[in-house]
């Protein structure tokens, strides 16, 4: 939002993307879900960088709003991850398992066992 | 007085959430009744309200955007905020029995369903979209819960895809946000629509294409739809009820704001638009196709959402009066039926203690209210006169005529086609009269409080009406058209 | 007018030594996202992850977003952290060893496009966005105009409280859903739900609680106060003081308790009561939704919302319905 592009914007900016995409690569990468929580976090991380080098008119003083709204993020981003958490340490006692099987990915005709 | 109401449909059961955290059975049972029983009331003063002085926006804390947040009142969310009421309320009287206040399951399961309802009404209410951002995230963090309640290992499987997948619906959606953020200085969803034309394009396009793929994975649309039928289907009964009818539609809702409203006069509209049309045919018919396939009642009736859902987005290029009445009766009558047969297969699998089609012999003598309550939502599903189906399927097709789009008639017709099939499939293995000599005594099914059964066939009868009641509905909707759409 | 404080430095001449410290620091941040990704060894990507999440809180302090490195200190590397690595313990002591499966969701040449399509997009449209010239009237100009109007000076503080608060008091909403979340999946008391008492016993260990509790509780009051018209606020307060919370838990001065008591129910939804019938007593009373008449309103709010907070994130790292001191 500024005539001259700042330099530290810029730099910003690109770790903004380079953070998302290596959040997003992580995240098609492992069926861990501790990982997937750790890349999706990683991906917000991102995505609130971004939302702070856009906002931060290098002429004037910083817009409050995208700070208010980043703010809000980090804090739904572990409240998320505190249940997801939970969710999953549940996950493991029924199934033994840290991961979401493949099985369950596709359309199929469903099995009617109950586990 | 509308202000008051509206701000009462948000902070009743969010207040009531509180007090059902609180130990003890009266503390939830005051929360549940404070925070549910006023809603209709509240409603009706809304409806009349906005139905003689129009749609309203209201400023919290009374900062005018874009500084503060505003909500806004339209027939379409007066609708939206009648089905959370209605709905809602039903499957919560459902839900009373098998997870009663003060017991351990009813501690837990309360205050998330009162949270939800709240963050439904706050989401249909909503004009900010960080502001919706949050409520989704709301509607995520309790409805998952809910459906984990069920405790089974595929319960809990769904939950956990459901979370990681929502998640990351709401990551693409925020990116989305901050975009329009940044090109235009404002979160207000109608502040924006205004100003939207004269942003850049690059940005705009790229940010709607991002809440569209977010709203699009939240709200099960194919390809993007593996998470819902295990996640509806192992859910309890009223959730399942609820996700289906409700939350679900909370994503549909919501691109129909984002495309509709918000960025109506956009560079890269009418693609969109037709872009999601033939989303909504191909899950038309691959859910219907699906759903044919399935082997036991709730998996049915879940690939049934995401066949009905596609009939929301067909509507999108039509541009016409008849269309918005067409996809807001669908919305309604949808909503009503699929709850009806969400509770109806509840009160059969706690009755026969399956749900496995080929175990539903002789429901007619077993579960007489149930089957009749899953035969009506049938009739509306499939969209068979005179239900609230059959009347958004004759919009639907007249909408379809008249704007020329002749492959939407194919669809619409096919789809219907797929659900009469996949209704007649249910019934028909209801009403087998299977072997005799292996004849399950009939008092072996459990007994079922009068109550649940009364739930189901109410909101079944309901999507019957809605096929009576249509012409003051229809002529509500008529008074908040989308603002880009006009002509018969 | 209020802006002297927070106004940042002319930036039109490049400052070299500040442009230097953003690379080298942009440079670590991607390092350890790389590593938290890339590390076969999941205890180790989770401490990267910390790692990253304290170079981000730099990052926020170099953006001229001061609020948000004491949030992201806090909260994002501090309680994230603990929340992952007590679930790693707990998945340990049930002899599980998460390990990466050989089978990825999806293979690398379809992974290795939709990631660098994806980061090339944000970034390309990033510049865009950031060569724009700005939109008169957004948001945030009229946020510093009106912030007389709130009373205070700090105007994340303004926004979040005054103009926004209605978010915020949703937010606080998510932050008990979570926790109504763990609840409602958690069977009811997991042997060994916190790490143990191992360190009850090891001398200095109560040295180190005399001291660091207290001050936990002083900087948490500190930057309730401060949040006003300096860096701070309440979920940052909130946050360090279940920081002082885990540490007890921890060290084995808390243990897990079968029941959520009636103090504890009051606590977790106090932020959200108060808010509410503060907003909804300034509607009775005449005025608009949520509109807190003045500077001792949102110190009361914050205050209800800062202890909520803190016994939330308590609860979810114990994983436990309630705590008790330990016996």
């Amino acid at each position: 939002m500024n005539d001259a592009l700042n330099p530290s914007a810029l730099i910003y900016l690109l770790t903004a993307a380079a953070v998302f995409g290596i959040g997003l690569h992580g995240l098609l990468q492992s069926r861990q879900i501790l990982r997937q929580l750790l890349t999706i976090n990683l991906m917000g991380s991102g995505i609130f960088l971004l939302l702070i080098t856009l906002g931060g008119g290098s002429d004037g003083p910083p817009d409050p709003v995208p700070q208010a709204m980043v703010l809000t993020g980090i804090v739904i981003a572990v409240s998320a991850t505190g249940f997801a958490l939970a969710l999953l340490l549940r996950w493991h006692e029924l199934s033994d398992s840290t991961e979401l099987d493949a099985v369950a990915d596709a359309d199929a005709v469903q099995d009617a066992h109950d586990e | 007085m509308t202000s008051e109401a509206l701000i009462g449909l948000i902070f009743l059961p969010l207040l009531g959430a509180c007090a059902a955290v609180l130990p003890g059975r009266l503390p939830t049972r005051l929360g549940i009744v404070a925070g549910l029983l006023p809603l209709p009331g509240l409603l009706v003063a809304v409806t009349l309200s906005v139905w003689q002085q129009g749609p309203a926006f209201l400023e919290l804390g009374g900062w005018a955007a874009p500084l503060g947040i505003r909500l806004f009142v339209d027939p379409l969310a007066v609708l939206m905020l009648w089905m959370v009421a209605i709905i809602g309320g039903l499957a919560a009287a459902h839900a009373w029995f098998d997870f009663r206040p003060g017991s351990p399951a009813g501690q837990k399961f309360w205050p998330l369903w009162l949270l939800l309802t709240s963050a439904m009404n706050a989401l249909f209410l909503s004009a900010d979209w960080f502001n919706l951002y949050v409520c989704l995230e709301l509607i995520t963090l309790t409805a998952i819960p809910l459906i984990a309640l069920a405790d089974s290992k595929k319960a809990v499987r769904a939950a956990m895809r459901y979370l990681l997948l929502a998640l990351l619906a709401s990551l693409l959606y925020l990116l989305g946000v901050a975009l329009l953020y940044n090109a235009t200085g404002t979160l207000d969803l109608y502040q924006m629509a205004d100003v939207l034309a004269a942003a850049p394009s690059a940005v705009v396009v790229t940010a709607l294409a991002l809440m569209t793929l977010g709203l699009l994975l939240k709200g099960a649309v194919f390809p993007l739809h593996a998470w819902l039928p295990q996640a509806h289907a192992s859910a309890p009964g009223p959730v399942s009820t609820v996700l289906s009818a409700l939350v679900v539609k909370s994503a549909i809702y919501l691109l129909y704001r984002l495309w509709l409203w918000g960025a109506a006069d956009a560079v890269a509209t009418e693609l969109a638009l037709m872009l999601l049309a033939m989303l909504g045919a191909a899950a038309l018919l691959y859910g219907g196709v699906l759903a044919l396939l399935q082997e036991r009642l709730k998996l049915v009736i879940a690939y049934s959402t995401v066949a009905q859902l596609g009939y929301l987005l067909l509507i999108l290029p039509m541009a016409s009066a008849t269309a918005w009445q067409a996809g807001t009766y669908q919305l309604l009558s949808h909503g009503l039926a699929k709850a009806a047969m969400f509770l109806a297969a509840a009160n059969i699998l706690h009755a026969l203690r399956s749900d496995r089609l080929s175990d539903l012999e002789r429901l007619d003598q077993r579960q007489p209210l149930s089957l009749f309550a899953l035969a009506i939502a049938g009739v509306s599903i499939m969209g068979l006169p005179p239900s609230g189906g059959f009347l958004a399927k004759w919009l639907l097709l007249e909408a379809a005529w008249r704007s020329g789009h002749w492959w939407l008639l194919a669809v619409i017709v096919a789809g219907s086609l797929l659900a009469a099939a996949y209704v007649f499939r249910i019934l028909a293995a209801a009403l087998r009269r299977g072997d005799p000599t292996q004849a399950q005594p009939v008092a072996d099914t459990q007994a079922i409080p009068r109550v649940q059964t009364a739930c189901a066939l109410l909101l079944a009868l309901l999507a019957l009406a809605a096929g009576f009641a249509a012409a003051p509905i229809l002529a509500f909707i008529d008074t908040g058209l989308p603002s880009a759409w006009s002509g018969p | 007018m209020r802006a002297p404080d927070m106004r940042v430095p002319d930036m039109r001449v490049p400052d070299m030594i500040g442009l230097g410290i953003d690379a080298v620091l942009a440079l670590a941040i991607v390092w350890l996202a790389l590593q938290t990704v890339r590390s076969r060894d999941l205890f180790k990507a989770m401490l990267m992850f910390v790692v990253f999440g304290l170079l981000m809180s730099l990052a926020w302090a170099r953006l001229h977003a001061p609020d948000l490195a004491l949030a992201e200190a806090a909260i994002g590397a501090g309680i994230t952290g603990a929340l992952l690595l007590v679930t790693w313990r707990r998945l340990q002591a049930d002899g599980h060893e998460p390990a990466d499966s050989e089978h990825p969701p999806l293979p690398l040449w379809l992974r290795l496009p939709t990631a660098g399509g994806a980061s090339m997009l944000v970034a390309s449209i990033g510049w865009v966005a950031l060569e724009l010239p700005a939109t008169p009237g957004t948001a945030g100009e009229l946020a510093w105009q009106r912030i007389d109007d709130i009373g205070v000076s700090n105007p994340v503080t303004a926004v979040l409280l005054g103009f926004r608060a209605y978010d915020t008091l949703l937010e606080m909403a998510v932050v008990l859903a979570a926790w109504l979340g763990a609840r409602a999946v958690a069977i009811e008391l997991r042997p060994g739900a916190l790490p143990g008492p191992a360190y009850a016993e090891v001398p200095l260990v109560g040295a180190l609680l005399s001291l660091v509790v207290p001050i936990s509780i002083l900087v948490a009051v500190y930057l309730l106060q401060a949040g006003g018209n300096a860096p701070g606020g309440a979920f940052q307060g909130g946050a360090v003081l279940a920081a002082g919370g885990v540490l007890l838990c921890l060290t084995g001065r808390l243990e897990a308790a079968a029941q959520t008591s009636g103090l504890e129910r009051v606590l977790l939804v106090l932020g959200l009561v108060v808010f509410s019938l503060a907003g909804l007593l300034v509607m009775a009373s005449g005025g608009a939704m949520l509109a807190l008449p003045g500077l001792w309103a949102i110190y009361l709010v914050e205050t209800a919302l800062l202890l909520s907070i803190a016994i939330t994130l308590v609860l979810l790292f114990a994983a436990a319905p309630g705590l008790r001191r330990a016996s």
